[in-house]
């Protein structure tokens, strides 16, 4: 756990949780350095911190703070987060202030508790100052009492804002000014006013302050014009959505820390159907907590997800956040009308057919439209307005519609939402898993170079006969020797071409274009016509008619665009393989035919000659074991069977069984794992298998500081330490490696050892 | 924690104890107790077999260390049998050899601990 965990003052999730963010805080926090390695724009800095809603911006924000208050520098941070009911000038200026006074006092006494007190009266807030800085603080309360019996918002604004640069400058210190929800000030005084404040930031000699203005990213040009000149001196820093992967961790940890039992399969499912949105997810995952249920199956999610979404927290924040575009009744009918057009829509709607939609419960059409573009509630481009891109609103919106504006009738029991998102559960499950395969195959087309690669990987027949019955493995060996060889071209362009489905088999169509020869000439110029197909039988001659009618479109298209004299290459890649018939007729066509499984090899043999030799391993097994009796037996019996695959004779299998159990027992004697459960991971690679037991909790082994006894010590009953002495004898090389949340155990053993003939 | 469940049988004055497929801790201490019984009831010629044993882990083999002294400290005589190789490699590598004989099968254990235990019979002085 860092120091920043350990006190933590305004941010909402430990560390632990906090996945993802941490470029955008070291980059936050790296505002105001000095020294090596500090910003070279001067002292002066506006940074803008942008993303969509719900990305994380304000927690951002509070774990800087946070960060910058332990450490206790040079650097103050100051956070502020408007709100709408405080944007009236002098409710803002006293707002500001007490906040800032309340922060500056709590840094200087090294207490956090202090923030607390900004609700105080103002005196209050300053009697808490250390006794060097009271008499200045006092008088910069009495300051703004006078200013505020002067009647002129604007003048207290001004005064408020130039407070923390005047108090720090008296302190010595450098602030950073963390201000959230800035897209609050757009049309009001303050927003003039900020302005202001910016551009005199630092000028003239005076002192200066770091700024990072939160903001949602479609007000960004809106609330700084391009044209000014605080522009040009933007720092942006962007917040992306989180990936799939840290999503995934997040996922792990929270569930962990609720005690919410998941499922692998659920968690993928839930990072689909959310978008890795994280906000959603922490939603999911307390309402499961405080349901007490578990999500290891779809339709737990779903239950709880339709549920979440109609009635529990993830429902409560979009009511908010349409409440807030919209607070008036009838205007909060007009944004579901609009949303439910454009969402039913399916693609961009012009924008008069909105409004025209819309004008009966609102006035003003296209300024609430606009609103629901700076919260991402909608999309306007050019005159046309397009649904989001966030799944949770349009199945809320759906659902609020259907019974509150249609007026459909509630079902007995159950809900709509529920049915409808268990079945497009399934599908999306198989979207994700097409979408991964063809991203692979992109990847793999752009990766062709002129590589010469065994041909049975392009010919399905050649490859059954040659391999049948082998391991991976082994065929991963035998390629090597194999003689027939299919010269790639080198692809230059993929484009995708379109798709299909019928019932069982769905495919994707790409086109790639490149050289061969490694001339550039129009003679040299080539074009693949790759078809991609997920069917769960081997592909039939009627669905490759199917197939065939776009790629042959698509190949006079290419033809007519780049004037290609070539023949095309034709290459079909059938999940399930070609039945007699298809692959009768491919070979009349001479295509390529091969499997996924070809395209796996493929890929790890362009890999193992772009790496010379070194390739990623050939497969990798993941095994989760418990920590309870004779569990290790699983693993015992796991490695066997991988070992045996990659070729290991029988005394080697029987060294690796025993060094595996040992491994497994040191974890259950000496770690504390949280978790109970032992992770393990096989890798088969040419030459050897690797395998990595892991425990969450106290380390294990060497990196537990424990000793191996000497291998002439005399045993003794009840003596330990024997297992570490067995693995480092029947391995060839062992490794712990410390981990953040526990420690890690890497043991390989090679086919040959090294230097043996 | 119940001990496990492990097979043992007497073959005139002699017991032979088969620790089953895996000599952890469990099967460790049952053996354990099944020799404490044999020397507790006059048993002394104790054989070990490991043909139906395909794994060893290191608790185990600390456990047999505790047999092999208490069944020496009762002037006893062990003998392990039947080890397959993996199982013989880890004995030798942990330093077994020098507290314990090993021989192929059960029925050259059982004779050659006949033969011993004669010769100390023989060794020992005849009352008056």
């Amino acid at each position: 756990m860092s120091n920043a965990d350990a006190i933590r003052i305004l941010s909402r999730l430990p560390d632990k949780e906090f996945v993802d963010r941490e470029v955008e805080v070291g980059k936050v926090c790296a505002l105001t350095q000095t020294g090596p390695g500090a910003q070279s724009r001067g002292s002066v800095i506006t940074a803008l911190l942008l993303g969509a809603p719900r990305v994380g911006k304000t927690e951002i924000l509070r774990k800087s703070f946070d960060r910058l208050f332990n450490k206790s520098g040079e650097v103050i941070p100051i956070y502020y987060a408007l709100r709408r009911s405080c944007l009236d000038p002098e409710k803002f200026a006293r707002d500001y202030f007490a906040q800032f006074l309340a922060q500056f006092v709590a840094f200087r006494r090294n207490d956090p508790g202090l923030i607390s007190v900004a609700d105080e009266a103002l005196s209050v807030i300053a009697r808490g100052a250390p006794p060097e800085d009271y008499p200045w603080a006092r008088s910069m309360v009495d300051s703004f009492t006078w200013a505020s019996q002067a009647e002129d918002p604007s003048r207290l604004m001004r005064f408020a804002l130039s407070a923390p640069l005047a108090a720090c400058a008296h302190a010595g210190l450098t602030p950073l000014l963390l201000i959230d929800n800035w897209h609050l000030v757009a049309g009001s005084e303050l927003h003039t006013e900020f302005l202001r404040a910016l551009a005199e930031n630092g000028a003239s000699g005076q002192a200066s302050a770091a700024y990072v203005l939160s903001s949602l990213r479609r007000t960004m040009t809106e609330l700084i014009p391009a044209g000014e000149e605080l522009f040009d001196r933007l720092e942006m820093i962007r917040v992306e959505q989180m990936s799939e992967e840290h999503l995934e961790t997040l996922v792990r940890r929270r569930a962990e820390l609720l005690g919410v039992e998941i499922s692998d399969s659920t968690i993928e499912l839930m990072t689909r159907q959310l978008n890795c949105d994280a906000f959603y997810t922490r939603a999911i995952l307390d309402g499961a907590a405080s349901r007490g249920s578990s999500l290891k199956t779809f339709i737990e999610f779903e239950r709880l997800y339709t549920a979440e979404v109609l009635s529990g927290r993830i429902g409560a924040y979009l009511n908010a956040v349409l409440r807030d575009v919209a607070p008036e009744p009838r205007a909060g009918r007009a944004v579901l009308e609009a949303l439910s057009l454009v969402i039913a829509a399916g693609s961009r709607v012009p924008i008069e057919a909105v409004t025209e939609r819309i004008a009966e419960h609102t006035s003003d059409g296209e300024a609430l439209l606009a609103r629901m573009h700076s919260r991402e509630l909608l999309e306007i481009s050019y005159g046309f307005v397009n649904a989001s891109s966030d799944p949770v609103l349009s199945d809320y919106v759906r659902a609020r519609f259907r019974s509150e504006i249609a007026g459909a009738p509630r079902p007995a029991a159950g809900e709509e939402l529920l049915g409808e998102k268990l079945k497009h559960s399934y599908s999306l499950m198989m979207s994700r898993y097409n979408r991964a395969i063809q991203s692979q195959l992109v990847e793999l087309l752009s990766r062709f170079d002129f590589q010469n690669v065994p041909a049975s990987l392009f010919d399905q027949i050649a490859y059954d006969k040659l391999y049948r019955g082998m391991s991976r493995i082994q065929v991963r060996r035998a390629l090597d020797d194999e003689e027939k060889r299919v010269r790639l071209p080198q692809i230059v362009l993929v484009h995708d071409v379109g798709a299909g489905e019928q019932p069982g088999v769905s495919w994707r169509l790409f086109a790639a274009t490149g050289f061969e020869g490694g001339i550039y000439t129009e003679g040299n110029e080539v074009l693949w016509l790759v078809a991609l197909i997920n069917s769960k039988e081997p592909l039939d001659v009627e669905t490759l008619g199917r197939i065939d009618q776009p790629l042959e479109a698509a190949e006079r298209a290419q033809r007519a665009k780049s004037g290609l004299a070539q023949q095309a290459v034709r290459w079909y890649i059938s999940k399930e393989g070609f039945s007699a018939l298809a692959t009768e007729r491919l070979s009349r066509l001479n295509a390529y035919l091969s499997t996924y499984t070809h395209l796996d090899l493929i890929q790890d043999y362009l890999t193992k000659l772009a790496l010379g030799g070194e390739a990623r391993p050939a497969s990798e097994f993941e095994l989760v074991i418990p920590i309870e009796d004779e569990a290790e037996l699983i693993a015992a019996r796991t490695a066997e069977q991988i070992a045996r695959a990659a070729d290991f004779d029988q005394q080697a299998i029987n060294q690796i069984k025993t060094a595996l159990i040992e491994a497994c027992i040191n974890v259950t004697e000496h770690s504390d794992s949280p978790d109970r459960k032992i992770h393990q991971r096989f890798a088969i690679d040419d030459d050897k298998l690797i395998i990595t037991v892991s425990n969450k909790g106290k380390p294990f082994g060497r990196a537990n500081g424990q000793s191996t006894p000497s291998v002439a010590a005399p045993p003794a009953k009840g003596a330990r330490g024997r297992g570490l002495q067995i693995i480092r004898a029947l391995m060839d090389e062992v490794e712990f490696e410390r981990t953040d949340d526990g420690a890690r155990l890497v043991m390989t053993k090679y086919l040959k050892r090294p230097g043996s003939q | 924690m119940s001990a496990a469940e492990i097979r043992a049988r007497l073959i005139e004055d002699a017991a032979v104890i088969y620790p089953g497929p895996y000599l952890n801790q469990l099967r460790g201490e049952s053996i354990e107790s099944q020799c404490q019984e044999f020397l507790a009831s006059g048993v002394r010629r104790i054989v070990i077999n490991f043909e139906e044993t395909e794994l060893i882990n290191s608790i185990g083999v600390s456990i047999l260390l505790g047999v092999i002294e208490s069944v020496n400290h009762a002037q006893g005589a062990l003998m392990l049998s039947n080890l397959n190789a993996s199982n013989r490699e880890l004995f030798e590598m942990l330093g077994l050899m020098s507290h314990v004989e090993m021989v192929d099968t059960e029925e050259s254990a059982l004779l050659k601990l006949g033969a011993q235990m004669e010769q100390v019979a023989n060794r020992r002085p005849t009352a008056i």
